[in-house]
């Protein structure tokens, strides 16, 4: 098992419930896509499983570990295992490529290595064959200012990959790529988790790319669980359903079935292709 | 598919490496010749001698006509930094708009007034404030117009720089739509502009108060002449007085300038006229308050413009041609710049690494409060007992300036890395990075620049400030200026001006630079 | 109308006479201030505090008022007083000699304590080991004001004929700025031996502010011509022969006037002359503060 959330649910401090009642589970190497209209929940949820914000109500056990007791040297020792790639890349403009993919094994790397990586790249080697699966191995010494949004957003991921987490948890990870680099990226993603074994958790907002890279689907609404199903089961009557207040289109990427159609989405040799 | 070929190397490992060795080239000698021995910190018999001088400073002096002095001396010199600011003010909007590249189609800089700027803040007030002298005799009139050019200058140079920083967009639109430049500037930058310049205006006069100390040396009264003598006579007792005073003055103008800060940010109300009770109050206080400070300290401008003025300022200025060129002074003095030189950096990089670390710890209350004592008491002060600490020499000099501007830099440095974004020190420490290694990696790049240029700046004004140290004994230009002044020997004075002159131009250049480079 | 045209009649009388009252006042208050200074050899509240009951005497022999300007730097009062900024002032023999070339030999010293025609500067120090000038090679060194006669110039020339440069014997030299500065730098340690006039160091000893036991004189100067009260040179020569008096006058069988002559450490005061000072300007050139 890779993670088991039971009855969790989310308040801010502010009185806002963010999640209630959630629990979903699932085993190691598990690749699931979170859909829903924005604001539903899917960044808490993210948040509730990379140990940022602690549930305030159920129990969330995350990779064996009872995250609720909130223990500083267990959170330490967890906390490597997970990789989050967030939607806006946390890398600071001024870091170099390398320096910023590195960054991925800090939670790993003994402090010494840590320190001198950043007089010098330890791991020119690692960092570059990362970069080069997101086919970004060019700008391996740039500096990060000095890139485009979608290609920063792909150092951000090249980090998490780099990390070589147990358990990958990407909110919104190709929403600044075009559809066509977004469906290579997303399809890298599928496959660095699934070689790896590793379970991945994506919020996508393109339900397109949900679908076609994603086997099991967890359509989130109001902070509750509205289906947990696998992607050939989702209806387009559900995702409306799901979408009903963002109006009659369904998100898709840039809102153009350019690539695939909701029809072609169960199409299996499309599915192949993607995953 | 192709073999992975062997990593590349890291093509900045060269320029980094070298440039570390250069770093350590030039450091290395200055910190020799800065005579860096922290070691005497620790030395028994002078930490005898400073608990003994710090023991003095209890209880405070309370005696009834040493309070009267300095209550006197406490209104001199809220009046002398008023007035210094204020005139500072009259020069600087002025050569501010002059200088600026704001609102400027091309965005050409004006050579003459830049350079008129880099006299003005390049001659310390000190050295302004001794040509003063002769023209107003003995009191706060000179000191006041020292202050005055001086920080003119700076004000001038930092308004110019604040409007070039803002968004241009708004002046640019204006201007192509028909406006002149000074209506650009002031409806299109001003708006953006004006909180910084507001409150670095209000900072200045804090600096200013802290300023007075150096005019206390030529006889232009105020708390700082008070100090002078407390300290030059180890008078523990009334220094501790003089100081509680100064810090109280220094909290008073923190106070008016945080309140400035939150009216400025206040919204206005939703009337016409965009003047509430704050703006009038102030727009009452602020003028009073300058005539007050000039009648109090019984300034006749008037003076200044007469012809025997002229001529005596014409006769002094005269004595400072040609300087002494010969080449025995000229390597007296060389080795006096290289001393200065070494004070302020190794003063300086003594600041940022104590300023970082005490800029760093989350609970903020006791570091701020730490920060603001260190920043309160003026570099002249710390120079007393650091001389005491360590022995009279450029080490005094370089801990003094280094003890002030730690409380300057640890401020702007907390304040930086606040406003850093947290999010990418936040990530790694989700991904299970300890703290400090999320620091190093995700939030010091961010903060990185600004602190840089933070320091770089006080590196600026330092330079300016070891130049002085030399007058309580810390070597350098300063002692050398003080001895030659002090006998009338204008021609080798002047040397020593022109090369203060010279070396705070070449720091201010070297800094602007590195500013650059470091981007 | 006739009312009116008296009215702007009496209203331009009374315009006019308080022009010529501020005139007036102003004129008389110039005329009538005799703005004195002294040069810093002590911290300048002390300074005040000594000059308080002479400022006092002097205004009723003159039948001026009497303002004493205190200042923290020797060559502020030498400027103020080539530039006129005030009339008579206390200066050392060296301070004279700056004054004398800055007001291109105007300035007049008229009289002098009769201790300053045979004074002298102690060396002390804090330090057992230094027994002579000759121990004071490698160790650090505080004089008081760089153009102080009995803190800087004579001591500087003495140190010279031992064979002594300060710049380049001593490990560091720092300019205290005032003689009892210099004693407070030695007892703290903050140099390891100093030098100061003798009339201060005495005092110090006298009111017990120095601790003999930890700071001691190992070296005293030969005698040599110091302080004095100088006026400006276009001063009104009777004002200047009224002060020459009063100052003369002082009798220390008068109990008013030995407290006077206490606060100065003077027995009584003696008429002087520029010449005295010729020793002191030669001294000064060989010592090379003078060029």
């Amino acid at each position: 098992m890779s993670f088991a959330l039971d009855g969790v649910g989310l308040t801010h401090a502010n009185g806002f419930t963010a999640l209630s009642d959630i629990t979903l589970r699932a085993n190691k190497g598990e690749r699931i896509a979170l859909i829903g209209p924005s604001g539903a929940g899917k960044t808490s949820l993210l948040s509730v499983l990379g140990t940022a914000l602690a549930p305030t109500a159920g129990v969330a056990e995350i990779l064996d570990f009872g995250q609720n007791l909130r223990l500083t040297a267990g959170l330490k020792a967890l906390r490597p295992r997970i990789g989050t790639i967030h939607q806006a890349p946390p890398i600071p403009g001024r870091q170099r490529v390398v320096t910023a993919v590195l960054a991925g094994k800090l939670g790993q790397w003994p402090a010494w290595k840590s320190l001198a990586s950043l007089l010098y790249p330890l791991d020119v080697a690692g960092a570059r064959a990362t970069l080069e699966r997101l086919d970004l191995a060019d700008k391996l010494f740039a500096r990060c200012d000095q890139l485009s949004g979608g290609q920063l957003q792909r150092v951000g991921i090249a980090r998490v990959l780099y990390q070589q987490a147990e358990l990958i948890l990407a909110d919104e990870p190709v929403s600044a790529l075009d559809p066509a680099l977004a469906l290579a990226t997303a399809r890298q993603l599928a496959a660095d988790a699934e070689a790896r074994g590793a379970t991945l958790v994506a919020s996508l907002h393109a339900v397109d790319l949900a679908l076609n890279c994603f086997p099991r689907i967890v359509g989130i609404k109001a902070g509750r669980i509205a289906f947990d199903l696998p992607a050939g089961e989702v209806s387009e009557a559900l995702l409306h359903d799901l979408y009903a207040s963002e109006g009659q289109t369904l998100p898709t990427l840039a809102n153009e079935p350019r690539f695939t159609t909701l029809a072609a989405a169960n199409d299996p040799a499309t599915r192949a292709a993607c995953c | 598919m192709l073999l992975n070929p062997a990593p590349p190397r890291d093509p900045a490992a060269r320029g980094r490496l070298s440039g570390a060795l250069l770093a350590l080239v030039i450091l290395w000698p200055l910190f020799r010749a800065a005579e860096f021995k922290p070691g005497a910190l620790f030395d028994s018999s002078n930490l005898k001698v400073i608990g003994h001088f710090l023991a003095g400073f209890l209880p405070p002096e309370r005696g009834a006509e040493f309070l009267a002095y300095l209550g006197k001396a406490t209104l001199e010199t809220l009046a002398i930094a008023t007035a210094g600011l204020a005139l500072a003010c009259v020069i600087a909007v002025p050569l501010g708009y002059l200088a600026t590249a704001a609102g400027r189609e091309q965005p050409t800089l004006n050579p003459l007034t830049r350079s008129l700027l880099t006299v003005l803040r390049g001659i310390p007030e000190l050295v302004w404030a001794l040509l003063f002298v002769r023209i107003f005799g003995l009191g706060p009139a000179a000191g006041v117009l020292a202050l005055g050019l001086t920080y003119g200058g700076m004000l001038a140079k930092v308004y110019a720089e604040i409007l070039e920083s803002v968004d241009p967009a708004p002046a640019h639109a204006l201007r192509r739509s028909g406006a002149g430049r000074l209506l650009a500037i002031l409806y299109g930058l001003l708006p953006q502009a004006s909180k910084e310049l507001a409150s670095y205006t209000v900072y200045r006069w804090e600096c200013a108060i802290r300023a007075s100390v150096v005019m206390g040396f030529v006889g232009a009264g105020g708390l700082g002449q008070l100090m002078d003598q407390a300290m030059k006579m180890l008078n523990g007792g009334e220094a501790a007085s003089i100081l509680l005073t100064f810090m109280l003055l220094v909290f008073a103008a923190d106070g008016v300038s945080g309140w400035l800060r939150r009216a400025l940010d206040t919204p206005p109300a939703a009337r016409a006229s965009p003047f509430g009770w704050r703006s009038i109050s102030f727009l009452l206080v602020l003028p009073s308050a300058v005539i007050a400070s000039f009648h109090w300290l019984e300034i006749d401008f008037g003076e200044l413009f007469t012809a025997g003025a002229a001529h005596s300022i014409g006769e002094f200025v005269a004595g400072f041609f040609p300087p002494d060129l010969s080449s025995d002074w000229l390597a007296r003095v060389g080795l006096g710049i290289w001393e200065t030189l070494a004070i302020s950096v190794v003063g300086t990089l003594l600041a940022a690494v104590a300023g970082l670390l005490l800029a760093l710890p989350k609970w903020r209350a006791p570091f701020s409060f730490l920060l603001n004592t260190l920043r309160s008491v003026p570099e002249l002060v710390w120079a007393t007992i650091t001389a005491l600490a360590v022995g009279l020499g450029p080490f005094a000099g370089a801990l003094a300036l280094a003890l002030h501007t730690t409380g300057v830099l640890g401020r702007l440095y907390a304040e930086a890395l606040d406003n850093a974004p947290a999010a990418p020190g936040h990530a790694l420490r989700l991904a299970g990075a300890p703290a400090g290694l999320s620091f190093l990696y995700g939030t010091l790049p961010g903060a990185a620049p600004q602190l840089i240029a933070y320091t770089l700046y006080r590196w600026e004004m330092n330079i300016r400030m070891a130049a002085i140290l030399g007058f309580v004994g810390a070597g350098g230009l300063g002692q050398l200026l003080y001895f030659e002044l002090s006998l009338f020997h204008h021609a080798q004075a002047s040397t020593v001006i022109i090369a203060m002159l010279i070396l705070s131009i070449a720091v201010d250049q070297t800094s602007a630079w590195l500013r650059q480079r470091l981007r | 109308m006739t009312l009116s045209a008296t009215r702007r009649l009496a209203l331009k009388g009374a315009l006019a006479c308080a022009f010529a009252s501020a005139f007036a006042s102003s004129a008389l208050a110039a005329d009538a201030v005799l703005r004195v200074s002294a040069i810093p050899d002590e911290a300048p509240t002390e300074l005040q505090r000594k000059f308080a009951p002479l400022g006092k005497y002097l205004e009723a022999q003159t039948g001026m008022k009497v303002v004493f300007t205190p200042v923290s730097d020797y060559a502020a009062v030498v400027e103020s007083l080539a530039t006129k900024k005030i009339d008579l002032a206390w200066l050392g023999g060296f301070t004279f000699v700056q004054a004398k070339i800055r007001t291109n030999g105007t300035a007049i010293p008229i009289v002098q304590r009769a201790e300053d025609a045979v004074f002298t500067s102690r060396f002390i120090t804090a330090d057992p080991t230094i027994k002579a000038l000759s121990d004071l090679k490698g160790k650090t060194f505080a004089f008081g004001a760089p153009s102080s006669t009995s803190g800087s110039l004579m001591p500087r020339f003495f140190l010279q004929q031992a064979g002594l440069n300060p710049e380049k014997d001593f490990k560091n030299v720092a300019f205290s700025g005032a003689h009892d500065a210099t004693v407070a730098f030695v007892a703290a340690g903050k140099a390891e031996a100093g030098v100061l006039n003798a009339s201060v160091w005495d005092k110090l000893v006298e009111q017990k502010k120095v601790d003999t036991d930890k700071v001691h004189v190992f070296a005293t100067t030969p005698p040599y011509f110091d302080y004095n009260w100088t006026v400006r040179g276009d001063l009104d020569p009777a004002l200047v022969k009224k002060l020459t008096d009063a100052f003369l006058k002082l009798d220390p069988a008068n109990p008013e006037h030995k407290e006077i002559l206490g606060l100065q450490r003077a027995a009584k005061f003696i008429p002087t002359k520029k010449e005295n000072y010729e020793g002191i300007e030669k001294a000064a050139h060989s010592a090379g503060l003078l060029k």
